[in-house]
């Protein structure tokens, strides 16, 4: 079997950085706001991946704590976010980001 | 005495709390009672004064008294080559603090007194009353205080009062401008003023008059006898000038000549103000400063000398336009003008004690003056015009009574009255030093005299002319007061109107008149506590008095130390220490001025109710003369002319430019709002992705701009 | 049960890549992504190439990832490694690619799944388990039923080829916007990430080595958590409660507000007698009442808000 190197913090890094970069283009080029706020959460879930890592690798507990709060937000962000869409579908039947660029004034 | 020593900060706060009182509660709660808070107040600070004053005279004293209390410590600035400034707020008790407090508080109070019945159903009345109480708050800080900061603190708030008071009357154009001519004409008074301080910091390193008690020479008046080794060596040369600019502070508040222009135009005010502030106490501050200051002053004697000569003019150019005002207050005001001119000369020619001593009869009878022209307006509902009043001995016959003392006392009438002792060692102190100001002296008081009884006779002798009907809501703007409280108590609600004619009867109520006969008493007495004999009261009481003041002490020795071309021996006395030399020349002049005195009331007597159409010829054989003084020397005028007219074209140019100022910034402010116009319709597009695109960008830059 | 490092410093002086080719792969992803993005003219077929590419080129960098880890002791973390890596990455791929909405939130939750196996290789076991019940459980449930209230599509749509069948889809889902542009940034993000991570990583060892803490490998990482939120960490637990309870107040909030209906005439008609929030059905913004304002300008709604493309 030959030796294969072992899996190390930049490994982890990269995954973060990753998914982090796919939710980035997610949240700019879909246009459906359920889908966009999906995209933020795996946005947050690349940088929770970067923390826990960092936390592993220095060998205390910051990581995952800040991962807890990462997912505080990502809960309440979730439970406004999604009540507000289903407000402007409503409105609107439509959750298009686009259907409401005249708020732009 | 010990307590009030120990809490001297009560003085001026309890007035000020007075005055925050009213000034938060008048309006709405307190109205028509506005006056209660700050007689409590003043009344207290004046008991205070009283007790301080009785307590300092009754003690034994050896040498220099003065007592250092620092309140707190107020300010510090500055660093570096100057040194540190520390300026605490605290107060500085002496004999010299201690008359002009009881001064200041005890008229004060008296005047409060008479302005609850004098203002009474005016509009704004809580202002006033909170504005006086103010007043009282910022007179004592500027007399208790022991630097500088402290005198200029409270100089600026008797501006502002002033100011204020002047301008009560908002509704009334005269008034307003008659405040602003007031203020703007200090502000030149007080930037000199204000030089002078910093040029003492800046020379001596302190603004402390004593610093932290006698004997040190921490305080710069201890250090100006030897100034020459506490001064830095390149600061020296400005030392001399430090005199100089204080006094021009002097002039501004004190209305000499060539700053006098606002204290005339300041009558506009009610007249318990012109009494208090613009007779008895504010404008009697310049006269403090220069005694309290005297060894900054004596060690400079050329500025002594300039202060000497301006009194003496401001002296007679306000006599001899008062002889041709026809306007109750005016009158009184040019002479108040003269009087303090007086003043000047007293501290000028090195007799502060005489300076001091006539300021402190001078509060009296002419606060006494105000207030009984006061009455009179009063009476004839606003009509101060001499020509149109006459013979009002039948109406107001109390007023008659203390206006003839108020009168007789400003025209030095011999012996009775203490205004004849004050100006007396005036004269003599001037004789001392040179025969010409002693003669212009004389001059001007034999002018008092004539106009004085000129006005008493016009207003209270000869046939009776009372414009009863003649409008009772006159110049003051000022109501009939309704004083009589049996009556207002039969009546319910009686309308203004109809009380303004039931009680013609009666124009001198309680409230009014008992300020009046006290001042009257004062303004009889009050010269023995400086009488050059002995009679029961020790000779020269005030001067002892004083001359414990350490301001007197220090300036006293500086002219023993550094000599002036006048005997010490002579000085000695001004400062306290009368001799036997002295005592042979005052009775001289002693005399002299007595048939002055009589002289001018005899020549008033003649032309002014004997036979006035005499008089009226007189005045238009020398119809030009006359109409100069009318006309009052045509100094407005030419300040018009001179300094208004210029500053007004100058400001309409920079009115013109500033259009094209404003242009251009418009147009420089243009660019922008178009680019930002560009952007809003471009850019601005409402695409939530586009705006997170953007930010994006600038992150993914940002990053590499950092990490790379 | 993990390999413990035996990590070298042999690491430090080799680079990951060069600058070009790390640049060239991320833009062979970006354009990868680019044509596996959702649009009008796109068949499924290249769509599929696209990925394809992106997913060379991720494979690319894999493969790099190895060699720059240079030799060292194999483990049996480093299978499972692999393993959630790719299905959490090729998931997030398909998240943010597939034209359905519905199908997006079931991939996200595999994604959930593998990083929360990603989390366990990290000693993290707690965070795992969090990660599904919130996550998985919790968030995307609530997706999925936003989802499905919020689909009932308008507008002129597209006829799409969906799992065998034909749907109509929405501009909104079948279209991507500005996919150039964004995947570029996208990309270019992750570029210089990586340029950060693997060759400005200098204060880093050579390559790091997770898991052979002594502390965490020897006592139960949950109690460690605990004890460090509950005493180091107090306030902030304390605010993030306060967050939570907020965000549910105001999510019932928004949840109350009574909206009318653009297309329903009657009420717009007789919108004097609506009491209460109400948002009128006008273009205007500043037209959006505050609660309370009764009567809002009864403007009849546009014909065809599908065409503000």
């Amino acid at each position: 079997m030959p030796t294969l190197p072992e899996i190390g913090l930049q490994h982890y890094l990269f995954v973060g950085a990753a998914m982090f970069s796919l939710g980035l283009i997610g949240f700019l080029t879909r246009r459906n706001l359920i889908l966009m706020f999906l995209c933020t959460e795996m946005m947050l879930q690349g940088v929770a991946i970067t923390m826990c890592a960092f936390g592993a690798y220095h060998g205390n507990m910051a990581g995952q704590a800040f991962t807890i709060f990462i997912l505080t937000i990502a809960a309440a962000e979730a439970s406004l976010a999604l009540g507000l869409i289903v407000l402007l579908f409503k409105e609107r039947h439509n959750v298009d980001s686009h259907a409401w660029k005249q708020l732009r004034g | 005495m010990s307590f009030v020593l120990e809490h001297s900060y009560l003085i001026p706060l309890l007035p000020l709390l007075a005055a925050v009182v009213v000034g938060l509660f008048g309006k709405t709660f307190l109205r028509g009672w506005s006056h209660l808070p700050i007689w409590a107040g003043v009344g207290a600070a004046a008991g205070l004064s009283i007790t301080l004053l009785l307590g300092l005279v009754s003690e034994k004293h050896e040498g220099a008294v003065g007592f250092s209390t620092v309140w707190f410590e107020w300010f510090r600035a500055g660093a570096g080559d100057s040194g540190e400034i520390v300026v605490g707020a605290g107060s500085w008790i002496d004999p010299l603090t201690s008359i002009m407090l009881a001064v200041v508080c005890g008229i004060g109070f008296l005047i409060t007194i008479f302005a609850a019945g004098y203002m009474k159903g005016e509009r704004g009345y809580w202002r006033f009353f909170a504005y006086l109480g103010l007043f009282i708050f910022a007179m004592s800080c500027l007399v208790m205080g022991d630097n500088l900061v402290m005198l200029y603190l409270g100089w600026e708030g008797v501006g502002l009062c002033s100011y204020l008071l002047i301008g009560y009357d908002q509704h009334r154009l005269a008034a307003s401008n008659a405040a602003r001519k007031a203020f703007i004409v200090n502000r030149i008074g007080d930037f000199g003023f204000a030089v002078g301080i910093m040029l003492t910091w800046y020379c001596f390193g302190t603004v402390s008059y004593f610093g932290s008690g006698l004997g040190g020479s921490d305080g710069f008046l201890e250090m100006v006898m030897h100034w020459q080794t506490h001064v830095p060596a390149d600061r020296q040369f400005l030392v001399e000038w430090i005199p100089f600019a204080l006094m021009l502070g002097a002039f501004g508040k004190s209305a000499q000549f060539p700053l006098h222009v606002w204290l005339p135009d300041a009558m506009e005010g009610p007249t318990p103000v012109s009494a208090l502030i613009h007779a008895a106490t504010m404008v009697t501050a310049g006269v403090y400063m220069i005694a309290r200051l005297g060894g900054m002053f004596v060690a400079f004697p050329d500025s002594l000398l300039v202060v000497a000569i301006v009194g003496a003019v401001t002296a007679v150019l306000g006599a001899t336009i008062a002889l041709r005002q026809f306007d109750l207050k005016r009158v009184f005001a040019y002479s108040t003008v003269s009087q303090l001119g007086f003043m000047f000369v007293a501290v000028g020619v090195l007799a502060p004690v005489a300076g001091v001593f006539h300021l402190v009869t001078h509060a009296f009878f002419k606060a006494l003056l105000f207030l009984s022209s006061g009455v009179v307006m009063h009476a004839t509902g606003g009509q101060l015009d001499l020509r149109k009043i006459s013979g009002l001995k039948k109406h107001l016959p109390i007023t008659r009574v203390v206006c003839l003392v108020g009168c007789l006392a400003l025209a030095g009438f011999p012996v009775i009255t203490a205004g004849f002792w004050s100006k007396d060692e005036i004269l003599v102190g001037a004789a001392q030093v040179s025969v010409l100001l002693y003669v212009t002296l004389s001059i001007t008081a034999f002018l008092t005299a004539y106009y004085t009884f000129r006005l008493y006779f016009r207003v209270f002798e000869g046939p009776e002319m009372f414009p009863q009907s003649a409008g009772h809501h006159g110049a003051d703007s000022h109501g009939h007061v309704e004083h009589d409280q049996e009556h207002a108590k039969h009546q319910d609600k009686p309308s203004k109107h109809e009380e303004a004619h039931a009680h013609h009867h009666n124009h001198e109520p309680l409230l009014l008149i008992a300020p009046l006969v006290i001042l009257a008493i004062g303004a009889l007495v009050v010269g023995v506590v400086n009488l050059p004999f002995s009679a029961g009261v020790k000779a020269h009481s005030l001067g002892h008095f004083l001359g414990h003041s350490p301001s007197f002490i220090l300036a006293h020795d500086i002219l023993e130390v550094r000599g002036t071309s006048i005997d010490a021996t002579q000085l000695a006395t001004q400062y306290g220490q009368p001799t036997e030399k002295y005592a042979k020349v005052h009775w001289v002049a002693m005399g002299l001025s007595a048939v002055i005195s009589v002289l001018g009331i005899g020549l008033a007597f003649v032309l002014h109710l004997k036979d006035r159409a005499k008089g009226d010829a007189l005045a238009k054989q020398f119809a030009g003369v006359a109409n100069l003084f009318e006309r009052k020397y045509f100094i407005d005028e030419l300040y018009n002319r001179l300094l208004v007219g210029p500053l007004r074209a100058i400001a309409y140019l920079l009115d013109a430019l500033e259009y094209v100022w404003d242009g251009l910034a418009s147009l420089i402010a243009m660019v922008p709002q178009a680019a930002g116009g560009a952007i809003r319709l471009t850019m601005q597009r409402g695409y939530l992705q586009g705006y997170a695109l953007t930010a994006i960008v600038g992150l993914a830059v940002l990053l590499w701009w950092v990490l790379v | 049960m993990l390999g413990l490092s035996e990590s070298t410093a042999t690491g430090a002086a080799s680079p990951f890549a060069a600058p070009a080719l790390t640049v060239a792969l991320c833009v062979i992803a970006a354009v990868g992504t680019m044509i596996a993005l959702p649009g009008r003219s796109k068949t499924n077929a290249l769509r599929i190439a696209g990925a394809g590419m992106m997913g060379l080129a991720f494979l690319t960098i894999a493969i790099l990832l190895i060699v720059w880890a240079g030799k060292s002791l194999g483990s049996i973390s480093y299978a499972y490694f692999w393993l959630f890596a790719a299905v959490s990455l090729i998931c997030a791929a398909r998240v943010v690619t597939h034209r359905l909405p519905v199908y997006s939130a079931l991939y996200f939750v595999i994604t959930v799944f593998s990083t929360a196996g990603l989390f366990v290789l990290m000693w993290a076991e707690f965070l795992a388990a969090a990660l599904v019940i919130i996550y998985a459980g919790a968030i995307l449930v609530t997706y999925t039923f936003v989802i499905m209230l919020a689909s009932e599509a308008s507008g002129k749509g597209m006829i799409s080829k969906i799992a065998g069948g034909e749907a109509e889809l929405p501009d909104h889902d079948g279209v991507a916007r500005e996919p150039v542009v964004a995947c570029l940034t996208g990309f270019g993000v992750l570029g210089v990430l990586m340029f950060a991570i693997f060759d400005r990583a200098g204060g880093l060892n050579a390559y790091g080595s997770i898991g052979d803490s002594p502390a965490m490998t020897q006592t139960g990482s949950i109690q460690d958590l605990a004890v460090y939120l509950f005493s180091e960490q107090l306030v902030s637990m304390q605010v993030a409660g306060l967050i939570l309870t907020l965000a549910m107040v105001g999510a019932i909030m928004i949840a109350r507000k009574r909206v009318m209906f653009a297309d329903d005439e009657r009420l717009a008609y007789e919108a004097e007698t609506v009491v209460g929030p109400s948002t009128p059905p006008d273009d205007n913004p500043h037209s959006i009442t505050v609660s309370g304002e009764s009567g809002p300008r009864a403007k009849r709604p546009e014909p065809e808000l599908a065409s503000l493309d």
